[in-house]
């Protein structure tokens, strides 16, 4: 039951105004202060580190920078020189070349993931072995390829000892082998978490549908293609976004250590030429250009997951 | 049975390519293992064979030519500042975006998600800019502000999908029962999250832990240099052999080998949510 009162008379001179019940409670107001202030130290990290830089190498890529010496606006030149830049164009050529073999980085780790699922022997030995490649640093990984890949390496040793002679080739020099032997080396170092990546996916099937699947007197190949793959699309689609980004971002490491964008340019890809333009060759408006270009290329390919993110990230519990 | 023959005959080839590839997975790091217990000449004798007799010399060389204790310890500093500061800072971005009445919270959620969209490959100069313009260049700071930033977004949506969890209803009880904001997020929800907390951790621990470009740029040649620096350093001096820098690989990847032993399970999940960074 309410008390209704009547309004206090106004006074004649003045308008008469109805009575407005406060605005906000005082918890409302202090809720929303901590909720800034806990806040606070995250988004100073992602501004300061993130944002801050990204505004930076966009207002610079607009520079003429380089050397040691001062810079001056050079509107659009550094992304119309990146267009007719050979180096340029085989940096991301090569990225195309690198993804084209998406197939093998979909394809291998999915195999493997459902012969772990189905309980073959040993396979939580197998789970366990294939996970370790990752754990290494890329920088490690490349630093022992180089060697296991150098002309008197074991690869060259035991292609010898089986009678493969003319396959033991100078891997790392060779035009076509370089980058062969570059993307090989990124799919050991990657596709343990490709296994993990689907054996994640596989654990979000209804057991009985595998069951089923997996009783069936089809035969193997058929059951996966059939049954299994089409309920795995969602980790499908996940996992190759992931490899395709990845092309652009996860392999400065090994490029560092095994090529260094060599011979020649054979094995140049873009985030290793951000970084050699950059701190080798000292030209700063054009690194940050090539740079944005890379950032673009990687923002539209993992908006799609970021997007993912958000929405899980913000939904309530039904 | 020609059909349970053919079966069984399968099973073994599944079998097989199973073993196949995990040879392929360990042989290089047994190749280096090895090799890392091999004098010079012994290698240079039999590259593939096993060791005569095993030798510690390049140990005790990459150690003095690296200067490791001080890498390890400059890697420790770095990685767990990192670590520590990434983590807090997600708790607390995550509390306050499904736990509060904070208008503003999404905006800032979506944020913090987006910057995954930024890899430190892309703006790795301007980064370095920034970190020399604030005074931290070739200092801990630096580096560890750097590591925290790129290594909050995954922290944040991990720890807001398992807040999200919670049911509202067990904040309520605790604030009637006379609970501070603090004592909510630290006594109650971190303990709930531990699962995701762990995982969280080791997962930022092994990618810090393991970064070559931001610790190349960030710190330099400095004194504070990191492990995995160090290590590229060491291989590109002109006198070293195989096995020498095979021992320096060993020391620097055998940490993370051994959380990897030890929080097998953690690490993968943590993996599993955090591929995209």
């Amino acid at each position: 039951m309410t008390i209704s009162t009547a309004p206090e008379p106004v006074a004649a001179d003045a308008p008469p105004a109805p009575r407005r019940r406060r605005a906000h409670r005082p918890g409302q107001a202090r809720e929303w202060w901590l909720g800034a202030a806990l806040v606070l130290p995250a988004l100073v990290l992602v501004v300061l580190f993130k944002l801050v830089p990204l505004v930076r190498g966009v207002l610079t890529s607009f520079e003429a920078s380089s050397g040691f010496g001062g810079s001056e606006f050079a509107g659009a030149d550094n992304y119309t020189r990146m267009l007719d830049d050979p180096m340029v164009r085989t940096s991301f050529r090569n990225a195309l070349l690198v993804v084209a073999t998406l197939p093998v980085w979909i394809v291998i780790p999915l195999v493997l993931a459902l012969l772990i699922h189905q309980r073959s022997p040993g396979w939580k030995f197998f789970r366990a072995v294939y996970f370790v490649p990752y754990t290494i640093a890329p920088i490690v990984v490349g630093i022992m390829f180089r060697q296991i890949l150098a002309p008197d390496g074991p690869l060259n040793a035991l292609l010898r000892g089986v009678g493969l002679q003319p396959l033991a080739i100078e891997w790392l020099n060779g035009r076509y082998s370089a980058l062969f032997s570059l993307v090989a080396v990124a799919l050991w170092s990657f596709f343990g978490l490709g296994v993990m990546t689907y054996l994640a996916g596989l654990a979000t099937i209804p057991e009985e549908t595998l069951e089923a699947a997996y009783l069936d007197g089809a035969g193997f190949w058929r059951r996966l293609f059939s049954v299994v793959v089409p309920m795995l699309r969602p980790t499908v689609a996940y996992w190759s976004v992931l490899c395709a980004s990845g092309v652009l971002i996860w392999l400065f490491p090994l490029i560092y250590a095994l090529t260094q964008g060599g011979p020649g340019d054979a094995t140049m890809l873009p985030e290793y030429l951000v970084f050699l333009t950059t701190f080798q060759f000292l030209d700063r408006g054009y690194g940050s250009a090539i740079g944005i270009a890379l950032f673009v290329f990687v923002a539209v390919l993992s908006i799609f997951s970021v997007r993912h993110m958000f929405t899980e990230g913000t939904r309530k519990p039904r | 049975m020609n059909a349970r023959h053919s079966a069984r005959i399968g099973r073994y080839l599944l079998t097989f390519a199973l073993v196949v590839v995990a040879v392929a997975a360990i042989y290089p790091l047994l190749f280096t293992v090895v090799s890392s217990v091999k004098t010079q000449a012994g290698f240079a004798d039999d590259p593939l064979g096993l060791p005569a007799g095993i030798t510690l010399d390049n140990y005790l060389e990459a150690f003095r030519r690296m200067n490791m204790p001080r890498l390890l310890l400059n890697s420790l500093i770095t990685t767990v500042g990192g670590l520590v500061l990434s983590v807090l800072a997600a708790l607390l971005v995550a509390y306050a975006v499904t736990k509060l009445r904070f208008r503003g919270g999404k905006i800032v959620f979506l944020l913090i998600i987006v910057s995954l969209t930024i890899p430190s490959q892309a703006i790795i100069y301007p980064l370095y800019q920034t970190v020399l313009d604030l005074g931290m260049s070739g200092e801990y700071q630096g580096l560890i502000l750097a590591y925290a930033a790129f290594g909050l977004p995954l922290g944040t949506y991990q720890l807001a999908g398992y807040f999200q969890q919670v049911p509202d209803e067990l904040i309520e009880a605790a604030r009637v029962d006379g609970a501070g904001h603090l004592t909510i997020l630290f006594r109650l929800l971190a303990p709930i999250a531990t699962p995701a907390l762990a995982a969280l951790a080791i997962f930022n621990f092994v990618w810090m832990w393991n970064d070559l470009l931001l610790p190349l740029v960030i710190m330099g040649g400095s004194d504070s240099k990191t492990l995995m620096v160090g290590v590229s350093l060491l291989s590109g001096q002109y006198d070293v052999s195989v096995p020498l820098v095979s021992a320096g690989l060993i020391v620097a990847l055998l940490p993370v080998l051994i959380i990897y032993l030890v929080f097998q399970r953690q690490l993968v999940s943590g993996a599993l949510a955090g591929s995209g960074k």
